[in-house]
């Protein structure tokens, strides 16, 4: 019957290629039985409009084709979560570091312009869907090994029995009534802002007009010139940063930035304190000093007396507030410790 | 198909496929070849689309729980299937399995309707 043939034909091409001929074989033979029967019971061959109606019944090929596949789907149900958590980090983090090597490329452009910006966020996509499509590969490959080799991969299949309920981790603490629990779209803006942040401060010797603007040229046509202090200063603020944005990236791995810890918080300020201690404690106080002092000295060294005079106090009076701030907040904490427990008495 | 008759079809279907496989592992104790195994189903009740049966009886063999060979009957090559000795095991499991679930059922409908 010529459109059996043409329906088998048309199944064939949808078959896997390594099991074609013995599944379109068994599928003949099967059809030819059904339809001999169906003649049978008329008692004459089907008419083409019978035949039509018959193969419409069975379903269109492809559809009969594609039961025959051995897997219908590129990351089945066992890997899905895997994927799709790497695929979100994998993501995160494709972000970030561009993030911080387009900053840094612009910021080291003769002169940085906003085409430059534009033209970094365009390309933004594409290197999203680039990661997206290598994790997405990675995770097909393991998902048909997993298929094909299941006790290679107990952890996977779902197989793994040795697992401790014990060691699931504590309940996510709820944030005191009338505090809003932080959002993971802020933790991540936060670590975003973090490697901007330490991204800035490491061109600024490269670049002062990033941190002072005009002031850099004034400074630098000047007769003053910044003290070693600052050189202290400023790596001492380099590895803080760099230790807050570990924090808040392991913060943001292991899921600890949904309540932050108030002691936590506190630490980080006692260290924030470690850059205005530097600065306080500066040799003689100088913060600013001449470039040719045995040339500028009869002419300027009272203005750099003032100078350096008001930029100590300047700092005394942050640092107090800093300090007061703390023990506030300090004490604070003590407070809410000691009603705690009390509470938990009654 | 409106959504509620949609999901329906997606329940029922989801609920067949699991009776599907014991229904054809229970036939195949005796020896067919896909047409008449399809045929034995329907006239016992249990239609099957063709494009349904016949990829998973090979689906069933791939799992080791049918074994088949080729052979000439009524001057055709057809291929005739028979549960395997895995299979016979399997099918007794899974046979328990459907009567502790059928009974379970039963209790639980009966037990409402009471209610």
């Amino acid at each position: 019957m010529d459109l059996l043939d043409r329906y088998l034909q048309a199944v064939k091409k949808h078959l896997p290629w390594q099991r074609q001929d013995d599944i379109l074989a068994e599928l003949r033979a099967n059809l030819e039985s059904q339809l001999e029967d169906r003649e049978a019971e008329l008692g004459r061959p089907l008419t083409s409009a019978e035949a039509e109606a018959w193969l419409k019944e069975i379903g269109p090929p492809m559809q009969m084709a594609a039961r025959y596949q051995p897997q219908q789907y590129l990351i089945g149900p066992a890997v899905f979560p895997t994927w799709w958590y790497v695929l979100r980090l994998a993501c995160f983090w494709a972000t970030t570091v561009y993030a911080i090597v387009s900053a840094v490329q612009i910021f080291t452009e003769e002169i940085p312009n906003w085409t430059s910006v534009l033209e970094a966020t365009l390309r933004l996509p594409g290197v999203l869907i680039t990661t997206a499509s290598w994790v997405t590969l990675v995770f097909a490959g393991i998902e048909v090994t997993v298929t094909r080799y299941p006790a290679m991969f107990p952890e996977v299949t779902g197989h793994f029995v040795d697992w401790k309920p014990g060691a699931l981790p504590p309940l996510d603490k709820h944030p005191a009534s009338g505090k809003k629990q932080r959002g993971y779209a802020i933790a991540v803006v936060e670590v975003i802002f973090g490697f901007l942040l330490l991204g800035w401060l490491l061109l600024i010797p490269k670049y002062p007009y990033l941190l002072m603007g005009p002031g850099a040229v004034v400074l630098q046509v000047s007769p003053f010139q910044l003290a070693p202090v600052w050189v202290q200063f400023y790596w001492c603020v380099i590895v803080l940063n760099t230790l807050q944005l570990g924090w808040r990236c392991l913060a943001l791995l292991r899921g600890w930035w949904q309540t932050p810890r108030p002691a936590e918080q506190i630490v980080m300020k006692v260290m924030g304190l470690i850059p205005l201690l530097i600065l306080i404690t500066a040799p003689d106080h100088l913060f600013i000093t001449l470039k040719h002092p045995e040339l500028d000295q009869a002419r300027h060294g009272g203005t750099l007396d003032t100078i350096n005079y008001a930029i100590h106090h300047g700092v005394l009076i942050i640092c107090l507030i800093a300090v007061l701030t703390l023990l506030w907040e300090a004490g604070q904490m003590v407070l809410a410790s000691y009603r705690k427990r009390v509470a938990a008495m009654r | 198909m409106t959504v509620a008759e949609n999901l329906f079809e997606n329940l029922r279907l989801e609920l067949r496929r699991g009776c599907l496989t014991l229904a054809v592992l229970a036939q195949l104790r005796q020896e067919h070849y896909g047409y008449t195994l399809r045929k034995a189903l329907a006239d016992r009740g249990l239609v099957i689309d063709e494009s349904t049966l016949y990829p998973l009886l090979r689906r069933l063999e791939t799992q080791g729980l049918l074994t088949s060979e080729w052979r000439e009957e009524d001057k055709r090559n057809k291929r005739f299937y028979r549960l395997s000795a895995d299979g016979e095991q399997i099918f007794g499991s899974l046979l328990q399995e459907w009567h502790a679930i059928n009974a379970a059922i039963d209790g639980i409908v009966n037990s409402n309707n009471i209610l």
